[in-house]
């Protein structure tokens, strides 16, 4: 139970976000039918700094229901703070970001890495849902600036991945290029097998000699 | 107590702020529900801002309910919680739709019908002091905006309580005390003089919306609740503040 804040808050964030989502889907119906798939689903977040935990119900019309208390049984639940699971809502492979992420997953991980890669593939209305609660000027306005800081932090993540990637291999020669480290590993294969020759071989030869002085 | 010997013995409650007798209450209460019955759910949002929805909102999703199960929505006015219910409960449930005042119940089972919501749907009118329905029937019980305006609010719990099943839950979503002075000084200014503005302009009728921000204030606080629905046999009771405790939804189970 999110007792820090005020649920009238939580609830509104949590509808809007809902709405956008139901939205996006009815407008994308592979997404909808891969969500209908994941029907009672029930993924509980709990957030520990700032401390939240909502929960994300996928219904049998394959809507997703966002709620801040639900008392039906979790087919899955994650633990961690804020930055985890933003990483994890923006990575590109959730499998590969929750194992080596500090997330804690009680339960079957399946249908959280199913429902992350749904998601993340949807591009969500936020103006709809906007003007439906605060009127068409406001509404437009908020979701303008939404709109603005997604596209920000969109940009901004990948410009750092860019240039964090670039002075790790160039400016910092921290790590070897991806070409570098593929063509290292290919003579280590090719070392492997001249040494394996070699050790045939050698038994070959070492059983010759035990024939002959027999 | 009936009426009659309510007179007599000259027992009084509070209407607003003012006293009348007690058994006058309930017909004034009902005038001011018949005066703003058709404009109900438009003050609603008026007054609101819409925030009344995220209220009802969280109070359905602290209820819990399941398919299968009997909601008792008491004065339920025009039904939107009620509607809520009925897609939750599914075909194999009920919901019950309960108000004292005729006009309000027509209301809402138009607006009900209207939105497809039938089948598992019951209208009863009925005094919640006085539920008419058998010990241990309900699951879950809600009365949204309404314990203010029930005459005696201490009966009205027992009864609640008797009706609910054991592990039954009774959720009170009501206005409140707002837990921030400043707040609460912004939350008189507006309910004393916008709000009976907000009524003359809308629904030609400020006395009846200037009673609504008069009973507000007459109504418990949060603990003063909490203790009410204690006494009444309640357990694990609890509550939680909303929009800064201007409204609170409290949380009785029934042992």
């Amino acid at each position: 139970m999110n007792t820090d804040h005020d649920p009238a808050v939580i609830t509104a964030v949590l509808m809007a976000a809902e709405g956008a989502i139901n939205r996006s889907l009815e407008l994308d119906p592979a997404s909808a039918r891969d969500l209908t798939d994941l029907s009672g689903t029930v993924l509980a977040v709990e957030c520990w700094a700032p401390a939240l935990e909502i929960f994300a119900i996928v219904e049998a019309d394959g809507q997703l229901h966002l709620t801040s208390y639900s008392e039906q049984p979790c087919s899955v639940r994650v633990r961690g703070g804020l930055s985890d699971f933003l990483t994890l809502a923006t990575a590109e492979d959730p499998a590969v970001t929750l194992i080596n992420s500090d997330l804690e997953i009680i339960g079957n991980s399946a249908p959280l890495i199913a429902l992350q890669t749904i998601v993340a593939k949807m591009q969500p209305d936020w103006e709809a849902p906007l003007v439906e609660v605060l009127g068409d000027v406001a509404g437009h306005q908020l979701a303008n600036l939404l709109r603005q800081i997604f596209r920000w932090g969109q940009t901004s993540s990948q410009s750092l991945r860019r240039q964090l990637s670039e002075f790790i291999l160039e400016e910092g020669r921290l790590s070897p290029p991806a070409a570098e480290l593929e063509y290292f590993y290919q003579e280590i294969d090719t070392l492997v097998l001249k040494v394996d020759r070699l050790e045939s071989r050698l038994k070959r030869l070492a059983h010759r000699v035990d024939n002959q002085i027999q | 107590m009936t009426d009659k010997t309510n007179a007599e013995s000259g027992e009084t409650t509070h209407f607003g702020f003012e006293t009348v007798n007690k058994n006058q209450k309930e017909s004034l209460v009902r005038g001011v529900f018949d005066s703003v019955a058709s404009r109900y759910d438009v003050m609603n949002d008026l007054m609101s801002a819409g925030i009344h929805r995220l209220w009802k909102r969280f109070t359905i999703e602290l209820s819990a309910v399941r398919p299968g199960q009997t909601v008792l929505d008491i004065a339920g006015g025009t039904g939107d919680l009620a509607a809520k219910f009925s897609h939750l409960v599914g075909d194999d449930g009920q919901v019950l739709l309960a108000d004292i005042n005729d006009s309000m119940l027509k209301v809402g089972r138009d607006r009900l019908l209207d939105s497809g919501a039938v089948g598992n749907l019951h209208m009863v009118q009925c005094d919640a002091q006085m539920l008419p329905f058998p010990d241990a029937s309900i699951d879950c019980i809600t009365i949204a905006f309404g314990l203010r305006n029930v005459t005696d609010k201490d009966m009205a719990l027992r009864s609640m309580e008797r009706i609910l099943k054991p592990g039954g839950r009774l959720l009170v979503l009501e206005f409140s005390k707002p837990v921030n002075p400043v707040l609460e000084k912004i939350y008189d200014t507006y309910s004393f003089r916008i709000l009976p503005m907000m009524g003359q302009l809308i629904a030609n009728d400020a006395d009846s919306y200037r009673y609504l921000a008069e009973s507000i204030r007459k109504h418990p606080d949060q603990e003063t609740l909490l203790g009410m629905m204690e006494d009444a046999g309640l357990v694990n009771c609890e509550y939680h503040n909303m929009t800064g405790g201007i409204v609170a939804v409290h949380r009785g189970i029934k042992a």
